[in-house]
């Protein structure tokens, strides 16, 4: 079952890359948010805690609703060219993926002893989606695109923490998770400014405003 | 006792001041083959200058008539610092050798604003240019302190008194002693206290606007002061024991001595007055510059023990 | 992590430190409230007083917290707080660019100081002191040295020791006149206590050369000061150039004091150490005082420009007054108090130059005659400062104009010249309080050691006979004038109040007047080879034979702008140009950066 799972967050994230459309974007987030979601539940079940199970709530409430509707709002407000603007064409970044892949797991082998190889995959499957949602900040043009690779990054770091130590504490996973709405709230309203200002969210031509 | 020292010692410097720089100017005069003036002439100047009424600048503030008043004061503390008669200073719990620098200082300082109170550019003039001069001769003076301090082991004026070894530091502390003195009393190759010629004068320049017992008391302040500085410069270079006998053969050729060694400097600062042109102004730094180096030479000395 | 702890230290050290704050301070307050009104809007005199507090407050924190980084947090405070009052006339351009200068040079200084401070807990894993201290003791030598230089550079820099002295003449004169008078008198001397408390009394002198560095400093901040002050004919310039100075007279005792403790000389090193606070606290009450007074002339004229003033002490005779007593105390005139301080640091010299041999011998004597040289040319810079402000005829209309100052303002600067006296009259008792300072700073036994005669004589040289009473001086003089002043009385002659003689010329006014500029040509000639001094004439003829018009300008090279600053600018903004290259403006490439550095550090991780 965790397997499946895992697999899901993976091909969430390859479909995050070779992505065209920020809807379809957003749509592959809440594929991985849900992913991320069943797996804290399935050990929420196993373990009976119910820390856990908020976590798995929250994760819920938070990653596969609110965020993705608003992010969707503001594409409908801004009325932006729902294009995220490629700078790299969907195939070459799917060779790009696959190459982060491979060298996700080339770390995680050096970081981890032989004996806990086992639970390696679980963490190379993180620092992937980490390394993925880099990808997507540097490589798409829009501001949503960098926004949403932020969300990514944010969600292989809980898998990170998930696979290396079992989750963070409590409190500090409840505190990451307002930290990011909140970030996602102030920079969606700052990306309907800058629309408003230009009229365009297109970051590349930001560097305008250099001195 | 202490007390009459004092004020012996302050009739002393009063009465035989004057007579240094008439004596000098006759044997200038006389080495130049003129006549001259009597050699008692700066007292008759002196009391003409007191008999005289005054002529005060209406651009003149307090400064002006509390200057000489100034400098007379610090002159005569200056005079009864060092030791003269019984070869200790009455004093000496006033102030050292350093603090005799400075007292110095104190008095030049007031003479300068004076002469720019009065608005006119020659008292500027001259008031510049005598804190150049002054200024430069600092440090040649310290050092010349220094190394006759070194050798006595305190800055106490009154321990190179008496009976003292003539070292080479000395002789050479001595004549860079002689460099500054020229320059304090505005002798020749750095001044010339017998022109009134704007592009030369320095002190002159200065009390050009003094007149009547004002400038008398600022000329008797000059005539005290050189003779300090002689008597400095006798110590160093002509020590000589203190009086220990009442025997009068002894005491008269004691006395003579005595006088006989101011005489000389005043002598040796005539012929060179006679012997060297005036220097240009900016020219003083390369002379005091030599004063400096002399007072170097004379510390070297003084540490290397010779 | 350790806890931090907020503890005051009240040592002799800090106590004699928080002294010299208050009573430069509180007469500084009560002037501003004269100085404030009318000058500037009740809003903005408002928030003068709020800085002023918090200023004052933080330079008092700065020396009694017992913590390197409490220390640190009041040292920053104080210095922002310092360059908001820097740029308090926020209209006037030059201050702008006076407190930009300072704000970047004092954050210079504070970097290094962080250095050091890094190193020394690294040493003690704690920011006491008092462990800093201990841990200090167990340090090797070349850590020692690195953390002193450090500190000399920190320290020196808000010192404004040369050639870190760039903003010191820029930013004290754009103050307002109180501000200045506190920046120029007290907060530079944080950095002295700042030498005193983490070179002496926490690193401990660890070698000769280090006060030998110091003293070297000292003497080339004296000289270049003073030479400059005598240049400058803005009269609060003129005075921040003595700041300069008169920390190097500081320095000249404590640098004495740094050799003779790594020599091992108790004696001595109490001594120069007493010199040096003696002029610390004499130069931070007359330099309040000559700011003070400078703030005075500006209220009353509308300028600082000396070429423009004149005959103001008919006008406003007291502060004429104040200002005299300030300048006799700077160019070491007895018996006021920088005489004697300058006394004692010439007595440390001569002291020292007895008791080490060789070639040492020869150094202290020549530092002395430095500062002979250096007192030498103060007392010329003040004859001028004096002389072209206040004597003679005015010249200009801001000058004729001018009126006395308010109440207030007259009795902020009488509590300063009253100090002036009594620092210089009452020199054994500051002497023994400061025995007690500095017994405390290097932590040596004062039983044994004593420095006066009695109550009014000071006696350096125990054994020997030298001596120095300022009071006896001053009844000497007292005495001495007085018989001359009833001798001139008895024989009264009516005196004749007439012209300035003027050659026949008919008319003598501001303009035939000698001018600041004019005095200090020969000082100008004397020190080309240092000043650079250039001129640009000017004719405008209409034949050959007449000159319609002559225009003539002087001006001196500022040698530490153009050989030392302006490169290192030059330098600074051709490199930010190249690395500007690397940064185009995409967010792209610097997310693209983030992610290389990770990169990069994982990899790094990975080989160590």
């Amino acid at each position: 079952m965790q397997a499946m799972i895992l697999f899901g967050v993976l091909v969430s994230t390859y479909l995050m890359v070779i992505a065209k459309r920020t809807p379809a974007l957003i749509r592959s987030f809440r594929y991985q948010s849900f992913c991320l979601f069943l797996a804290t539940l399935i050990i929420a079940l196993q373990e009976h805690e119910l820390d856990l199970y908020i976590i798995a709530g929250l994760l819920f409430v938070l990653k596969v609703v609110l965020i993705p509707y608003f992010l969707n709002r503001i594409i409908k407000r801004i009325k932006a060219n729902e294009n995220l603007g490629l700078l790299i064409n969907p195939q070459l970044s799917l060779l790009w993926a696959l190459g982060f892949t491979y060298l996700s797991w080339v770390f995680t082998r050096h970081f981890l002893a032989a004996a806990q190889l086992a639970g390696g995959s679980i963490l190379a499957i993180a620092f992937f989606v980490v390394f993925a949602g880099i990808f997507l900040m540097i490589f798409r043009m829009t501001a949503l695109a960098q926004i949403i690779g932020l969300l990514i990054m944010e969600n292989g770091l809980f898998l990170v923490a998930s696979a290396v130590s079992g989750g963070m504490p409590f409190f500090v996973e409840i505190a990451i998770f307002f930290d990011v709405f909140v970030s996602v709230l102030i920079m969606g309203f700052f990306v309907y400014r800058i629309n408003k200002l230009f009229t365009h969210i297109d970051v590349n031509k930001l560097s305008r405003l250099k001195g | 006792m202490k007390i009459l020292m004092i004020i012996l010692q302050l009739i002393l410097f009063i009465a035989a001041a004057p007579f240094l720089s008439g004596l000098i100017a006759k044997i200038k005069n006389n080495i130049r083959l003129r006549q001259g003036p009597s050699i008692f002439q700066p007292y008759y100047n002196l009391a003409k200058l007191f008999s005289k009424g005054e002529v005060v600048s209406q651009t003149a503030s307090w400064i002006f008539w509390v200057a000489p008043f100034v400098l007379i004061s610090s002159t005569l503390a200056a005079a009864v610092l060092i030791p003269v008669l019984i070869l200790a200073s009455p004093m000496h719990q006033m102030g050292d050798f350093l603090a005799l620098v400075f007292i110095f200082s104190l008095g030049r300082f007031f003479l300068a604003l004076a002469a720019l109170d009065t608005g006119s550019s020659f008292g500027g003039m001259g008031s510049s240019r005598e804190m150049f001069i002054s200024s430069l001769v600092e440090p040649a003076l310290c050092l010349v302190v220094f190394s006759i301090s070194l050798q006595f082991n305190s800055t106490d004026i009154s321990a190179f008194s008496g009976m003292h070894a003539l070292s080479v530091s000395c002789i050479v502390s001595a004549i860079a002693l002689f460099l500054i003195t020229i320059a304090e009393t505005s002798r020749v190759p750095v001044d010339n206290q017998e022109t009134h010629l704007e592009l030369t004068m320095v002190h002159e320049a200065m009390i050009l606007e003094y007149s009547g017992r004002s400038l008398a008391i600022i000329e008797m302040a000059a005539y005290i002061k050189q003779m300090i500085l002689f008597f400095l410069i006798a110590q160093i270079i002509f020590p000589i024991a203190a009086l220990e006998t009442v025997e009068p053969a002894q005491t008269i050729f004691w006395l003579l001595w005595y006088l006989a060694r101011i005489i000389i400097i005043a002598i040796s600062v005539a012929l060179v007055e006679v012997s060297v042109a005036k220097m240009r102004l900016f020219r003083v730094a390369d002379f005091l510059g030599f004063a400096f180096v002399l007072g170097i030479i004379a510390v070297v000395c003084a540490i290397l023990g010779v | 992590m350790e806890k931090i702890n907020f503890n005051l230290l009240f040592d002799p050290l800090s106590l004699f430190f928080l002294g010299v704050i208050f009573i430069v301070c509180l007469p500084s307050a009560i002037y501003s409230i004269g100085y404030l009104k009318g000058e500037y809007s009740r809003a903005k005199i408002a928030l003068a007083w709020i800085l002023l507090l918090i200023f004052v407050l933080s330079m008092g924190l700065v020396v009694v917290v017992s913590n390197v980084l409490v220390f640190l947090v009041f040292w920053e405070i104080m210095s922002l707080v310092s360059y908001f009052l820097v740029v308090f006339d926020d209209k006037n351009e030059k201050s702008i660019q006076a407190g930009l200068i300072y704000i970047v040079m004092t954050h210079i200084g504070t970097a290094f100081l962080i250095a050091a401070f890094m190193i020394m807990y690294k040493s003690a894993n704690s920011f006491d002191f008092l462990s800093i201290k201990n841990a200090c003791q167990l340090m090797d030598g070349q850590t020692k040295n690195i953390v002193f230089l450090l500190l000399l550079v920190g320290f020196g820099t808000k010192a404004g020791i040369v050639p870190l002295h760039i903003w010191l003449p820029a930013a004290h004169p754009q103050a307002p006149s109180h501000i200045s008078s506190i920046m120029s008198g007290v907060m530079i001397k944080t950095a002295i206590y700042g030498i005193i408390r983490f070179v002496i009394f926490i690193l401990g002198v660890h070698s000769a050369w280090w006060g030998i560095l110091v003293l070297i400093l000292a003497v080339i901040s004296c000289l270049v000061g003073v030479v400059y002050a005598l240049m400058e004919h803005d009269l609060k310039r003129l005075l921040a150039y003595h700041s300069v100075e008169n920390i190097g007279i500081i320095l000249l005792g404590v640098g004495l004091a740094m050799f003779f403790l790594s020599l091992n000389m108790p004696y001595l090193s109490i001594f120069s150490l007493i010199a040096g606070l003696y002029h610390l606290v004499n130069h931070a009450i007359f330099k309040g005082l000559l700011f003070l007074c400078a703030g005075s002339v500006y209220k009353a004229t509308g300028t600082r420009d000396m070429e423009k003033l004149g005959g103001l002490i008919k006008k406003m005779p007291q502060t004429a007054l104040f200002f005299l007593i300030g300048a006799m105390a700077i160019s070491a005139l007895p018996p006021l108090n920088g005489f004697v301080s300058e006394w004692l640091t010439l007595q440390a010299f001569f002291l020292g130059a007895i008791k080490v041999s060789g070639a040492a011998k020869l150094f202290l004597a020549v530092c002395a005659a430095m500062l002979a040289l250096t007192s030498g040319l103060a007392a010329a810079c003040f004859v001028k400062a004096f002389g072209i402000t206040f004597l003679a005829q005015p010249r200009s209309s801001f000058a004729l104009n001018a009126k006395e100052v308010g109440f207030s303002m007259r009795l902020g600067m009488f509590i300063l010249s009253t100090l002036t006296v009594v620092f210089g009259l009452a020199a054994v008792f500051v002497v023994r309080l400061l025995a007690k300072v500095c017994g405390c700073a290097t932590g040596i036994d004062l039983n044994g050691m004593s420095f006066s005669l009695n109550n009014f004589i000071l006696n350096p040289q125990p054994g020997t006979s030298a001596y120095l009473s300022p009071l006896m001086l001053t009844l000497t003089l007292v005495v001495l004038g007085g018989a001359g002043f009833v001798l001139y009385r008895i024989f009264n002659r009516k005196a004749t109040i007439y012209n300035t003689w003027d050659c026949g010329y008919y008319k003598l006014g501001g303009r035939n007047e000698y001018t600041a500029t004019a005095f200090s040509k020969p000082f100008r000639i004397a020190f080309s080879f240092f000043l650079l001094p250039y001129r640009k004439t000017q004719k405008i003829r209409e034949s050959f034979y007449h000159v319609k018009s002559f225009a003539y300008e002087t001006h001196t090279t500022p040698i530490f702008k153009k050989y030392i600053y302006d490169p290192t600018l030059d330098w600074v903004f051709k490199s930010a140009k190249f690395m500007r290259k690397i940064q185009p403006g995409s967010i792209h490439l610097y997310i693209s950066y983030i992610f290389v550095a990770l990169l990069l550090l994982i990899v790094f991780m990975q080989r160590f």
